[in-house]
């Protein structure tokens, strides 16, 4: 294995390459297009034999994907925030049409008012899509997700979206181990699934009466739930092959003895991890659950984790409007009727806001003030 | 739950224009021949649905296909359209 000092959106471009994709659009957008330039050079460079389709909009290079991918090509797209909520329509198509396609998002926040910081506003809002959403805590984990993302989304025909922050993370340099070229090749043989051919034409996406839709909605969120079963023994296989350390649908980290649970994903697990360090030195039984899985949402898993816990503290970069965070309210509708313990849902680090070790310490606290009031919900740092 | 066996990827075979056991369930009035030698063969071109073919014993309309838009039976003699509920009518 080589060692690189690369950003997480190079590490995005590098999994893309090592998984040899054939099918590429994109529209340019800030922060994810360092991760198109970089496949933009690949290509020029011959490092990549793949075909580029320049859009006019994400609407459209989403659909210029879906297209690749009905024809059977390994499709690939990169996107954030105004371009994934453009792309909506598509992304519904593809997740509907069941094609295996993996877009990284560069998570920022949604206007109005504009924003270019991070935040996982964009993806919340395509919680219903019926994409698998994998989230990365460093660049370590986006090529590694990346990677997997082909398998899981050709094995299952569910399309996956790998989310990493921007800037946070797709401009922040970090060591990553690349795996050789040669083991990807046999991690990810690449199995055509045309859904176009021209020997037996058929039409895709016709008109579908009520005799048959609710049975393709059926299929469609059995594949999407066996994706619990295949994400872990897929990560498994990558740590065995290639020496990784890749965490199935959940990681716990501190967790065996802990009172006091922080769940969160994305970029901010790794400043959680430094808090809970901080306070097992004060010798406080506290510790980390990451959720690399968000969809679909592994209710068993992190159940399972939170046995013995008697507070959790929920860390949601989003807001679902007179609701509260997304993940927290995913964790309480899961936990109903299990147990005495505190959830906490702190919205914090919206558009960029501060989320580093304080206000992560500042929601442990209030969670452990909450007194009777079991089902809370916080803004941190305001 | 019996599973109909359905193609992974949602589509139609080439003719078909909905994937459906009976698009009737659209349908408002359906077209009836009354008089099949005043029928003007153009309203084979005229169907969006294609849902209106000529054989050996010949016209025949596909109520698998037909939406029920009364475009043949507007361009030619011999089509009517009738309802296709004929029970009470109001607001319920
Ligand atoms: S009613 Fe419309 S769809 Fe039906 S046969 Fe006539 S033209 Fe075709």
């Amino acid at each position: 294995m080589n060692k690189v000092l690369i950003t997480g959106s190079e590490a995005a471009a590098l999994g893309a390459k090592l998984a040899k994709i054939e099918v590429l659009s994109y529209y340019p957008i800030t922060p994810a297009f360092p991760a198109m330039e970089r496949l933009s050079k690949y290509i020029d460079d011959g490092e990549l034999n793949c075909k580029f389709i320049r859009a006019e909009s994400d609407h459209s290079a989403l659909a210029a994907v879906l297209g690749g991918s009905l024809a059977g090509a390994r499709s690939y797209t990169v996107t954030n925030s105004q371009g994934l909520l453009l792309m909506t329509e598509v992304v519904y198509h593809v997740a509907g049409l069941r094609q295996p396609i993996v877009m990284g998002v560069a998570n920022r926040a949604l206007s109005a008012p504009h924003s270019r910081f991070p935040e996982h506003g964009d993806v919340v809002s395509q919680s219903a899509s019926g994409w698998i959403q994998l989230f990365c805590e460093n660049n370590q984990d986006i090529l590694d997700n990346t990677i997997q993302a082909f398998r899981i989304a050709e094995e299952l025909r569910v399309p996956v979206m790998v989310n990493y922050e921007g800037y946070l993370q797709s401009h922040t340099l970090e060591e990553v181990f690349v795996p050789e070229q040669s083991k990807v090749d046999a991690f990810l043989p690449l199995k055509r699934q045309p859904a176009l051919d021209i020997n037996n034409p058929r039409g895709v996406n016709t008109v579908t009466s009520p005799d048959f839709y609710p049975y393709y909605k059926f299929n469609q969120n059995e594949a999407m739930l066996e994706s619990l079963n295949l994400i872990p023994k897929v990560a498994a296989e990558y740590n065995q092959e290639f020496g990784a350390n890749s965490c199935g649908l959940i990681e716990c980290y501190q967790m065996e003895d802990a009172e006091h649970a922080i769940v969160a994903m994305g970029s901010i697990v790794g400043t959680a991890r430094i808090l809970v360090d901080n306070l097992r030195k004060e010798g406080r039984k506290i510790g980390l659950i990451k959720v690399k899985v968000w969809r679909p949402f592994p209710v068993k898993a992190i159940l399972e984790a939170l046995q013995n816990v008697s507070f959790v503290t929920v860390l949601d970069k989003n807001i679902v409007f007179g609701v509260g965070g997304a993940l927290a309210t995913d964790l309480k509708a899961a936990a109903y009727g299990r147990g005495e313990m505190v959830i906490n849902g702190a919205i914090l680090g919206l558009g960029g806001g501060k989320c580093g070790v304080e206000e992560i310490n500042a929601a442990v606290m209030e969670t452990e003030s909450a007194g009777s009031d079991k089902n809370k919900s916080v803004w941190i740092g305001l | 739950m019996a599973l109909k066996q359905l193609p992974i990827v949602p589509s139609g075979d080439p003719g078909g224009l909905a994937e459906s056991a009976n698009a009737g369930v659209q349908r408002i009035n359906r077209p009836v021949i009354s008089d099949a030698t005043k029928i003007d063969p153009i309203v084979i071109l005229f169907c969006p649905d294609g849902a209106i073919s000529l054989d050996e014993s010949g016209f025949v309309i596909s109520y698998k296909f037909c939406k029920g838009c009364g475009i043949c039976a507007k361009e030619s003699e011999g089509i009517v359209m009738v309802p296709e509920y004929t029970g009470p009518k109001g607001i319920f």
